[in-house]
């Protein structure tokens, strides 16, 4: 499984698709014609899989969307998102930018 | 949530899914049955149109964007919509006769489109068959190394037939021509009106005997592959009901546009709901008085279909076919009718069969 830190960058596969419905998100691997679903913070991490944002951000930005309503601390949301990177990476969703890709 | 459920949000709140756009009514093959209405008259859509329509559509967060025809290969900007379409994100499908589909173009398709998947008409196991079709001879021929060339280019391909009075003889043929080509073969047992509602194409309606060895191979053929999918593949809420007040999502999740920019509830349903010459799709999408008037017909068309008994599904109803068919997108037509009644035959036939194997 792919090592995931807070100043790893990751960005979504090429053949990944993926819309929001309810918050939602159906996501479609193009290459191995896979549906998937995920949850509303499932579909906020694609957002920020931009390529350029390293996961640190994520967790900032997740932190300050969830945290507050869910009693939820920093801390927790790290842990969580981290796991779920890498299980997308594993799942290939994501993919890691690399010093190449950059140049 | 299951992705059943999430399409019955959208049917239901009205959340635009799937798009199919026709690009042009040309074509390089003369299909006798096809349901394009080729007198239609208008200014089509220029290149800068698309690229504002699917703008919006990307706007309306839309993910599956099929581009059809007619032959969309026949469209002049056909890469460079196709690839904007790849740019904004969607899941991007062609439906391609596959006459043209080879050399240069089959591969810029893949590395500019990169479509999820390419579906191409198959009209029969043999040239004559085929070509006695698509009014085209060699057709057949050329459609068989094009597939082969597409293949080979890593382009996935899926196989679309309808079946009619000419091809139904060679039903399994087509299959097994299918399987050796390693490629999904669907086939559509009903033959529909022509979209101006011209009946010509229903002379090659096949027979009942015809829908019903389809149907009886495609359940022997479905059991086979039932058998190998395992478990772990199927998700856990497949088979909880999912609830829903419409019986399809034409013009709540879907819709379809014409070269000429006439915008309709789907590919099957000709009702005219807006024009994209005079009005945004988001306008359309949420003030048409056509589309409200669809969305409560697909509302009414499950209590149609609900009236019909616990096996009501099994006549497939299509309103839009009910409408080419009769003018009333909610009078159940013969061919629906048929279609149930056989695949009764074929469901008690499998009911009677053993549950283990006979040892003898």
């Amino acid at each position: 499984m792919t090592d995931i830190h807070p100043s790893t960058v990751l960005r979504r596969r090429p053949d990944v698709r993926y819309r929001r419905i309810e918050g939602e998100a159906v996501v479609l691997r193009q290459s191995a014609a896979e549906v998937l679903v995920l949850n509303g913070v499932g579909a906020d991490v694609l957002d920020l899989a931009d390529g350029r944002r390293p996961v640190g951000e994520w967790i900032d930005v997740l932190a300050r969307e969830y945290g507050a309503d869910r009693e939820v601390d920093r801390e927790t949301v790290m842990r969580d998102v981290l796991d779920f990177a890498a299980e997308a990476a594993a799942a290939g969703l994501l993919e890691p930018v690399t010093a190449e890709d950059d140049g | 949530m299951s992705l059943a459920r999430l399409m019955a949000t959208a049917w239901r709140q009205n959340l635009l899914v799937s798009v199919l756009v026709e690009l042009t009514y040309r074509c390089n093959l003369d299909c006798f049955f096809c349901y394009n209405d080729l007198s239609l008259k208008g200014e089509p859509l220029s290149r800068e149109q698309y690229f504002r329509f699917f703008d919006e559509l990307r706007d309306l967060e839309v993910l599956h964007l099929a581009l059809s025809g007619g032959e969309p290969l026949a469209h002049p900007d056909f890469l460079a919509l196709g690839a904007r379409a790849r740019e904004l994100g969607f899941v991007v499908r062609i439906k391609s006769n596959g006459h043209a589909l080879r050399g240069e173009l089959a591969r810029r398709i893949r590395d500019e489109i990169d479509p999820f998947l390419v579906e191409v008409s198959l009209h029969g196991a043999t040239a004559a068959t085929h070509d006695r079709q698509t009014r085209v001879p060699g057709s057949f021929e050329r459609l068989l190394a094009n597939l082969a060339e597409v293949r080979a280019l890593g382009l996935r391909v899926k196989l679309n037939s309808t079946l009619t009075a000419w091809n139904e003889g060679e039903i399994e043929a087509m299959f097994a021509l299918a399987d050796t080509l390693g490629l999904p073969l669907q086939v559509d047992p009903e033959v529909t009106p022509r979209d101006d509602g011209g009946r010509e194409p229903l002379a090659v309606t096949p027979s009942r005997d015809g829908v019903l060895r389809l149907f009886r191979l495609q359940t022997e053929r479905g059991r086979a592959s039932d058998a190998i999918i395992p478990a772990s593949a199927r998700s856990a809420d497949e088979n909880v009901p999912v609830p829903t007040d419409k019986h399809c999502g034409a013009g709540s999740s879907g819709l379809a546009v014409d070269p000429f920019g006439n915008i309709y509830p789907c590919v099957q349903w000709r009702w005219p709901v807006g024009n994209l010459h005079s009005q945004s799709l988001r306008q359309i999408w949420q003030g048409a008085a056509g589309l409200a008037a669809v969305r409560e017909l697909t509302t009414r068309a499950k209590g149609v279909v609900e009236s019909h008994g616990p096996r009501g599904f099994l006549l497939n109803f299509c309103p839009g076919a009910a409408a080419a068919h009769t003018g009333d997108p909610l009078a159940v037509y013969p061919a629906a009718l048929q279609r149930r009644e056989l695949l009764e035959q074929v469901l008690a036939a499998e009911a009677r069969r053993p549950l283990l194997p006979v040892v003898r």
